[in-house]
């Protein structure tokens, strides 16, 4: 088994798209699962490469008013309104404003519903094998699925059904 | 449209466009179907075109089945077609039991489409057409046979033995109801005869029925041509000449004695042109209702493309240098933004339907539920060519139903109470439909006995949506039959309440941004009116702006804007009014219900005067920016509806603004009186 590492990949975009779902993957322990890496607070994060759609750089986001903190708003994407989620908000981490590296990673859920996760930065698509994968070590918030051994770094991967679970009354 | 859309997942495109023309088909059945039934309860002569537009619709239905291979429903449209030309020709009668095998073979076709697609639920469905089948072929065989020769007529025994069957049925027809025969003779030129031959069928036509057309014995001339046309008409010979006005044309009588009997008052029937053409040339398109909403996002883009070039023009016109260009550039701007109003309005129209396909189904529901709750009612539907956008029209299938099913079941007494009370016998429910400036008006009104205001509010006190101690304006109370949870009965004579309620009625219709509305005088009856956009594809809006931050007012709903100074602005308990023209409107800031910043206390504010229905309210904003057409998106993201947003649109290449739910800012107040919460 090849170990671990980091590519960067300017293709990724269309990667992202290409790839296979996980569930299938899984159960070839031989096969690597692919990781859009980001980067939140300077740390490490990921969600499966299949599960994005698109990655923008930040544009106008309106607020919506009578919705929680961590929606961020709406934004327009060639007609669509999708709904954008403060991934730091959303993970309880400091809050800091987006700089020039920010991106909004659009991700689609199960369903097939699309949300929009501001990050810090997008770094790069990971290729990991399924023993690199741990079990989520008690006291992570509960939208990091489990932990991911990548060379010398643990990277959160996020589970995104919880993720993008925004609770409407607040 | 639910139904359809879960049934393409296993469904071929072939398939589902099978389905959906067969679909079409059996909904003309029922149609006729009723119209048959009617006439049996009627006690009328069976009407020859309805028979043939059954006769029809089973023969398309057979041969496009038989394109597909789907030999159950092309075997039952077969023997359909057996029982309806015996109908036609009169070999049996409407009150055999024909009737109920046309009805169970329509019902059979329906479970069959249901099935298409799975073969082994097509067998199932299928279960009933040989039995059916047998049944139809033994009415078939068991009505009486032909009918006897005609022989009250003096016609030319030789003429009369190449009518067809179905002609010598129609004789025999309009002679039993007491019409007269007449044999109108003309000759024309053998070179121009098509043209006069075609005249004078239309103005047989229009005094009564063209059974046949009979070329006559001939004059001995080779360049003229010489025709009899044996017809039926409620006029005599000698009334009809003055009628027929085609030069050369000549009117006898065909009867051999005088009139057996005194002509009925029978309308002149139309001509029924025998065997059945098996597809009308249509010159239309169905078209997936998706592939227009495509059509129609493009448009949006495109407009919103051109408020993006509005901005580079105005940005150009700023600097000195470039000012020369944005002059040529506005020209070009303004052509296109004529052109592409055109576009949208020639795609809007596209979605347009007339509204009489589902005033259609209604009837038929009324025909049935009279019939079921021993009521005689009559329904007046006017304006069925007002015409609505497709989706539209398919969501308000529902909510119309309701209330005239709500009318028909609890507002209309029995024939009995009416008289009673004064009124005529036979209950009448109407259905208006016309358009308002951007809306269409579906009015149902009824002359039954009227919403009981008391008995209501009783309900609603009993239910603790109104406290005993409240007082009510009667409107107040009226608007309690929208309220959850209250009975949808109209009447007073009604002892149960239907599971849904005019609650849902309302909720589907504000969910189109439509609004509901309902007027009732006590005893003498009720109005329900439903007025909805004519589309949703796009709509104008007024730009408002709070905290600098934009929201779009969809200009259905707003009445007029007002500058408020903040002076003005009185307050009734915690409530905010103004006096417009001596009444008070409420006023809600959107910067407090949004939680947004709020300008300096002596500001001037903008009131944007909405109205839902009869609600109004002025919604206070900082500033107006203007209209602009929009295209309202839903938001995309996990997130429930949020109260007060219907979605968000583009304007220009900025960030998107969300549309305000007019219809749900103005209820909130309400409903908080209603539930009170924390």
């Amino acid at each position: 088994m090849r170990g671990p590492h980091a590519e960067r990949a300017p293709g990724w975009e269309s990667l992202a798209r290409a790839a296979l779902r996980p569930r299938r993957v899984a159960e070839d322990p031989g096969v690597l699962r692919r990781l859009l890496a980001f980067e939140l607070e300077g740390a490490p994060y990921a969600v499966p490469v299949e599960r994005v759609r698109e990655i923008v750089r930040l544009r106008p986001i309106t607020p919506i008013p009578r919705t929680p903190p961590d929606v961020r708003g709406v934004i327009s994407l060639r007609g669509e309104i999708v709904l954008v989620i403060d991934a730091r908000q959303r993970l309880q981490l400091p809050q800091a404003p987006p700089t020039r590296s920010s991106r909004i990673i659009v991700v689609q859920n199960d369903e097939g519903r699309v949300a929009g996760l501001l990050v810090d930065g997008v770094n790069a698509v990971l290729r990991v094998a399924e023993d690199a994968f741990r079990l989520t070590p008690p006291g992570e918030p509960g939208a990091v699925a489990a932990l991911c051994r990548c060379g010398d770094r643990f990277v959160s991967v996020l589970d995104l059904e919880r993720m993008l679970d925004v609770d409407p009354d607040v | 449209m639910a139904r359809r859309r879960s049934r393409s997942g296993r469904t071929s495109k072939t398939e589902q466009e099978f389905v959906s023309e067969a679909e079409e088909i059996i909904e003309r059945m029922r149609g006729g179907l009723a119209d048959l039934e009617d006439q049996r309860a009627a006690n009328d002569e069976v009407d020859p075109e309805v028979v043939n537009r059954l006769f029809r619709s089973a023969h398309s239905l057979k041969a496009l089945a038989g394109l597909f291979g789907l030999d159950p429903i092309r075997h039952l449209a077969h023997q359909l077609e057996e029982i309806l030309d015996a109908l036609r020709l009169g070999r049996v009668s409407l009150e055999s039991p024909a009737i109920s095998l046309i009805a169970e073979a329509v019902r059979v076709f329906a479970t069959l489409l249901e099935a298409v697609g799975d073969a082994e639920a097509i067998e199932v469905a299928a279960a009933p057409v040989a039995g059916l089948s047998e049944q139809i072929e033994a009415a078939v065989r068991a009505a009486r046979s032909g009918p006897e020769v005609v022989e009250a007529l003096d016609v030319d025994p030789e003429v009369l033995r190449t009518l067809t069957e179905y002609e010598e049925h129609r004789l025999q027809e309009s002679l039993r109801h007491g019409r007269h025969i007449v044999l109108v003779d003309a000759t024309f030129e053998i070179d121009s005869f098509e043209a006069g031959l075609t005249a004078l069928s239309a103005a047989v036509r229009s005094q009564g029925e063209l059974i046949s057309t009979l070329p006559a014995p001939d004059d001995g001339s080779d360049s003229r041509i010489r025709f009899s046309l044996l017809s039926a008409s409620s006029l005599a010979a000698d009334a009809l000449a003055g009628r027929i006005d085609v030069p050369g044309a000549s009117v006898r009588s065909a009867m051999r004695r005088a009139a057996p009997r005194a002509p009925a008052a029978a309308t002149p029937v139309e001509g029924a042109d025998g065997l059945p053409s098996l597809q009308s040339i249509s010159e239309t398109v169905r078209v997936d209702i998706r592939k227009l909403d495509e059509l129609m996002n493009l448009v949006g883009e495109l407009v919103i493309q051109r408020g993006a070039l509005g901005d580079l023009i105005t940005t150009l016109q700023s600097h000195h240098a470039t000012a020369w260009i944005a002059n040529d550039f506005t020209r070009v701007h303004k052509e296109l933004n004529r052109k592409l109003k055109d576009l949208q309005t020639a795609v809007i129209d596209v979605r347009m339907v007339p509204l009489h396909q589902i005033f259609e189904k209604v009837s038929r529901v009324v025909r049935g539920l009279r019939r079921e709750l021993g009521k005689d009612v009559r329904l007046e539907v006017r304006g069925a060519d007002t015409e609505l956008d497709k989706l539209l029209v398919e969501e308000l299938v529902d909510p119309l139903m309701h209330v005239v099913r709500n009318a028909l079941d609890h507002a209309i007494e029995a024939p009995a109470e009416r008289v009673a009370r004064g009124k005529p016998p036979q209950g009448r429910i109407g259905i208006d439909a016309f358009q308002r400036g951007n809306h269409v008006v579906i009015a149902v009104s009824d002359d039954g006995t009227g919403i009981d205001t008391q008995g209501l509010r009783a309900r609603a006190e009993a239910r603790g949506l109104v406290a005993a101690d409240e007082t009510l304006s009667e409107r107040d109370v009226l608007e309690l039959i929208f309220a959850p949870g209250i009975s949808t009965r109209l009447g007073v004579t009604d002892t149960s309440g239907r599971g849904v309620g005019m609650d849902v009625v309302r909720t589907n219709l504000t969910a189109l941004g439509g609004v509901v509305d309902v007027k009732s005088t006590p005893g003498s009856g009720t109005t329900i009116s439903m007025t909805l956009p004519i589309t949703l594809a796009i709509v104008q809006s007024l730009i408002v702006c709070v905290d600098e931050q934009r929201f779009a007012i969809p200009l259905g709903s707003v009445l007029e804007t007002l500058l408020v100074e903040p002076r003005e602005i009185q307050r009734s308990r915690d409530r905010e009014l103004l006096d417009l023209r001596g009444e008070a409107l409420p006023l809600r800031r959107l910067s407090a219900e949004f939680g947004l910043g709020t300008p300096p206390p002596e500001a001037k504010l903008f009131a944007v005067v909405v109205g839902i229905g009869d609600l109004h309210m002025g919604l206070l904003v900082d500033r107006l920016e203007g209209q602009q057409d929009t295209v309202i998106k839903p938001i995309q993201g996990p997130i429930a509806a949020i109260r007060g947003i219907a979605g968000a649109t583009e304007i220009g290449d900025r960030e998107p603004v969300l549309v305000l739910d007019v219809a749900a800012l103005v209820e909130d107040p309400q409903r908080r009186r209603e539930a009170p919460c924390p």
